[in-house]
């Protein structure tokens, strides 16, 4: 959406050409391009790793880069410290507020000025807090002597944009901004962001929430593995599955162990399942199965709450609801040591603060779910020093070393000492967080060749990753999550990285459809759902079925052709009209579901039994606009 | 990717990697030092005294050390020791010597489990509970004792110090059994290395399945009991037990277990390098009264040494990681 003030032929606010930053080992940035317009909203994409969060920090002044440009307003541009690019008027409003919680608002929106010499004015600063607040529309919202520590999450956002007001910041980056916000917080958030615009300030939005880049940005920059792929492509002419094609598109490498073709055949009986798991407020309901043999993935974006899922499931954080059973039977896990006794291992997530015990030797590390394990007064090593010596020369560790630290270690031999250390317990079932992070490729597919290897001998192994692609490589089956919740179970041989982006993205609106397909199928005795089209295929998003509705070959999270769907004609015609079956008689209504600005969200349909009743479009429409409202309108709802 | 450094150091680097190995280097120095300025020093007579002067120290810093490996601290344990002091005088009226020590050392576990507890199950800050507990545990030794000193000590009870073994004093050789029972336990059993895996990363210790909760509280039941032991064993030698008793003895045993090598931060230490760490403090002090300083310059000069051994011990691991 132009903005008439700030015509598109407008000297761009920054631009960044070829920006290339190196962290370690990992090449963050190699060729990051980006123009941003006063007065526009730019949307900052990418998949898990793409580099946005790096860019966006390059350009605040928090990480200096390694090369490339950065241009502001013309004049080159190279923050030395977030301070520095505050001077220069650019400001990061982050997911984790940088506050000063012990005081109040008002100090916290001048913080920056209680640093400098002479006395400060607090009627006078009062009444500029006040003009700032005024400008957003959300004078009431912020009572100005009230301790920061007492604040909501958006309130602090909203100290912390009139923070970079009150320095005459003119580019802002919002970096998921709306990670912890109700739909009605985001919808004050977009309404802030589009007074910013119209006011001519230069607004980066980063986000992998795909709705809310939709309903916000004015054009998009899409990053891939530290490159930008597509740059400044106006929204408006956008589609979901454009920005897709975008953020993913490459070669699947070859360093995956290929298991071969009975891979997914050779899965036995199910040893973990995974009902209902509640751990709020990251967890809401997170069901899943894994099988004797199988190597199964918990796919989903950073913050899904996958990590806290499986903590939970091992104790290492409260569980407030679900079960779990371990080979058919329910077992109460209180302490990790319940589990451990079960036989379920846990590589946690970060390595150096969950699992490196930096004080003990490589061999103690190695022993420490053993000695977790052992009953009685003594250490127990001797008792395990063959299993240790054959699981030492199986996963390739140097064995003379193993009176040194283990910090010492390369990334990957310490994440293979974890992993040795919970083989030497002979787990049943083995849940790795992330196993791959920080390692480099060579010990990286000798990691694969271990999980295929001990998936081959029988142990049910569960394996997070947000690299997608390594999810396809190395899985059978792939369970999404998406804001706390498990929202598909699919094989991985119909599964493509399109697919799991689209699947993975978070949705505002999934909560509120789920409920309204669950209303219109009970109403009416049909088959409701909700699906994304594309020409030959769909993917379904969600699915309610009433007892005796057609049972549709539809599920939750999973990709169909038309033609096997049971309604081909109906997805054929795709007009907002009642349509017949010709072979089955099946009656099927569908209606387009779009956002106030026009875009795509997908199709709700409702099937029912040849001659059974339907509504008219009109009455779903009518119900459908309380959640296209709640969450897409531009216009502020209170 | 490996350090090969690491792999094959010289015999006499590797021993210099030990930090223990240093500070026996420097307590040897110390040694050597003080002997050439007093002829007295090297005396059998003399070591027997650093001997008999480490015992009440060196038994209480062994439960220091304990503390500090999870990464706590117990300042309460020489209001401990005073207040244990007094029930055992209080005891000693009525009971026999044996069943009396045994309601000391008994009421000293209760005082470090109530810690233990605050600290491991509560979450509170160790320094501020057991500070609150070196301020109740002094307050109560006063009462108890109606302000003054216990006397009318049975002499049976210097028998646990005077009585020789093979010439060697009784309270000795406890010293030396207490430090080879420690020195076992921490490196040979689950308990032992549960409490270092539990001062060094407590979440990897709880995710690999060991009880954190009670091997956290466990440290401070034995810093209580053995601080217990401790003021036995010099209400022995006095006969006399003082309500003021053990002022200030949990700044010696934080020195002694700091100059052993041990980090404020947990998982880092050893019972030897507390036992090299008793014995320079101790010997600092011995040669300083040999040579007539003043006691009031003997704080500064354990205060400097204290200081100085650390900031070498920074500068050595400084080079050796840069």
């Amino acid at each position: 959406m132009s903005n008439p003030l700030f015509p598109a032929d407008a000297p761009p606010a920054l631009v960044a050409r070829s920006v290339s930053k190196r962290f370690g080992s990992t090449q963050a940035l190699s060729d990051a391009s980006l123009e941003v317009r006063p007065g526009e909203v730019h949307g900052l994409l990418g998949a898990n790793g793409a580099g946005k969060s790096s860019l966006s920090r390059i350009i605040c002044g928090h990480v200096a880069r390694d090369g490339g440009e950065l241009l502001y307003r013309g004049a080159p541009l190279s923050p030395r410290s977030t301070r520095e690019a505050l001077d220069c008027g650019i400001a990061l409003v982050a997911q984790e507020t940088c506050l000063a919680p012990d005081l109040t608002v008002l100090e916290n929106i001048f913080l920056p000025e209680l640093g400098r010499a002479g006395r400060l004015s607090f009627p006078d600063l009062r009444r500029r807090a006040t003009a700032i607040l005024a400008r957003l529309g959300r004078e009431q919202a912020l009572p100005l002597d009230a301790e920061v520590r007492s604040l909501s999450a958006a309130q602090r956002q909203l100290v912390e944009i009139a923070k970079a007001l009150a320095l005459n910041a003119d580019l802002m980056i919002f970096d998921e901004p709306t990670a912890s916000l109700s739909p009605a917080e985001v919808q004050h958030l977009f309404d802030i962001i589009g007074r910013l615009r119209d006011a001519g300030h230069a607004l980066i939005f980063v986000s992998h929430r795909l709705e809310e880049v939709f309903s916000i940005t004015d054009r998009v920059t899409i990053l891939r593995e530290g490159r930008t792929v597509a740059a400044s492509l106006e929204t408006a002419r956008l589609t979901q599955a454009d920005i897709i094609r975008h953020m993913v598109g490459r070669e699947l490498g070859a360093i995956y162990a290929t298991p071969g073709l009975d891979r997914a055949v050779a899965a036995g009986a199910p040893v973990l399942e995974v009902s209902n798991l509640s751990a709020r407020p990251l967890v809401r309901d997170v069901s899943f199965t894994v099988r004797k043999g199988e190597i199964l993935g918990i796919g989903g974006l950073i913050g899904a709450g996958r990590s806290e899922a499986m903590e939970a499931i091992f104790a290492m954080r409260p569980r407030d609801g679900g079960s779990i059973r371990l080979n058919g039977r329910e077992i109460a896990i209180r302490r990790p040591i319940d589990a451990i006794r079960q036989g379920i291992g846990f590589v946690a997530e970060d390595r150096r603060a969950q699992n490196i015990v930096p004080d003990l030797s490589v061999r103690e590390n190695l022993m420490l779910a053993h000695l977790g394990r052992h009953r009685g007064f003594g250490l127990g090593y001797r008792s395990r020093q063959a299993r240790v010596a054959r699981l030492l020369s199986e996963l390739g560790l140097p064995p003379d070393r193993m009176d040194a630290s283990l910090l010492t270690f390369s990334g990957g031999m310490q994440q293979k000492v974890i992993i040795a250390r919970w083989l030497l317990i002979d787990p049943e079932v083995l849940i790795l967080d992330e196993p791959t992070k920080g390692v480099d490729i060579g010990t990286r597919s000798a990691i694969y060749r271990i999980l295929r290897d001990i998936a081959d001998q029988g142990v049910a192994v569960v394996i997070i990753s947000s690299d997608f692609e390594e999810l396809l490589g190395v899985t059978e089956r792939v369970v999404v999550m998406s804001d706390g919740m498990t929202i598909a179970d699919l094989p991985t041989s119909i599964l493509t990285e399109e697919k799991l982006t689209l699947l993975a993205a978070p949705r505002t609106s999934t909560r509120q459809n789920r409920a309204l397909l669950e209303t219109l199928a009970r109403d009416y005795n049909a088959f409701a759902w909700w699906a994304l089209l594309e020409d030959q295929a769909l993917i379904c998003l969600g699915a309610a079925e009433a007892q005796g509705a057609p049972p549709l070959n539809l599920r939750a999270g999973e990709a169909r052709r038309n033609t096997e769907t049971g309604i081909p004609a109906a997805l054929a015609a795709r007009d907002e009209t009642i349509r017949t079956e010709p072979e089955s008689g099946l009656r099927t209504l569908m209606v387009a579901l779009r956002n106030a600005r026009g875009h795509d969200l997908g199709w709700l349909g409702l099937t029912v039994a040849p001659g059974k009743a339907l509504p008219d479009a009109a009455r779903i429409r009518a119900l459908t606009r309380d959640w296209q409202t709640d969450t897409h309108a531009e216009g502020d709802a209170a | 990717m490996s350090d090969a450094s690491v792999n094959r150091p010289a015999g006499i680097r590797r021993l210099a990697r030990s930090l223990e190995v240093r500070m026996l280097g420097l307590a040897l120095l110390i040694a050597v030092g003080l002997s050439l300025l007093s002829p007295y020093f090297l005396t059998q007579n003399n070591i027997f005294n650093i001997l008999d002067q480490s015992v009440v120290i060196g038994i209480v810093a062994v439960g220091m050390t304990f503390v500090i490996l999870t990464g706590g601290i117990d300042l309460s344990v020489g209001s401990v020791a005073g207040l244990t002091g007094i029930i055992l005088g209080l005891a000693l009226r009525d009971l026999p010597i044996p069943v009396a020590i045994l309601a000391a050392v008994a009421s000293g576990a209760f005082i470090g489990l109530v810690s233990g507890v605050l600290v491991a199950f509560f979450g509170l800050a160790p320094f501020v509970v057991t500070l609150g507990m070196m301020a109740i545990g002094r307050s109560l030794a006063y009462i108890f004792s109606g302000q003054t000193a216990i006397s009318g000590i049975p002499d049976a009870l210097s028998g646990i110090v005077y009585t020789t073994v093979l010439g060697i004093p009784a309270n000795v050789i406890f010293l030396l059994l207490l430090y080879l029972a420690a020195w076992s336990y921490l490196t040979y059993t689950k308990g032992g290395r549960t409490i270092y895996a539990v001062g060094s990363n407590r979440e990897a210790a709880r995710a690999a399945g060991l009880n954190v909760l009670a091997y956290s509280i466990l440290p401070y039941v034995i810093s209580g009991a053995l601080a217990a032991v401790a003021i036995t064993f010099s209400i022995a030698q006095i006969l006399s037990a003082d309500p003021l008793a053990g002022n200030q003895m949990e700044l010696d045993a934080i020195a002694a277990v700091v100059i052993g090598g041990a980090s404020l931060a947990g998982g880092r230490g050893s019972i030897i390098g507390t036992l090299i760490g008793v014995l320079i403090m101790v010997m600092i002090r011995n040669g300083l009264n040999l040579l007539g300083v003043s006691p009031f310059w003997q704080g500064s000069a354990i205060g400097s040494i204290i200081i100085l051994a650390l900031l070498a011990e920074r500068l050595f691991n400084w080079r050796s990681t840069h």
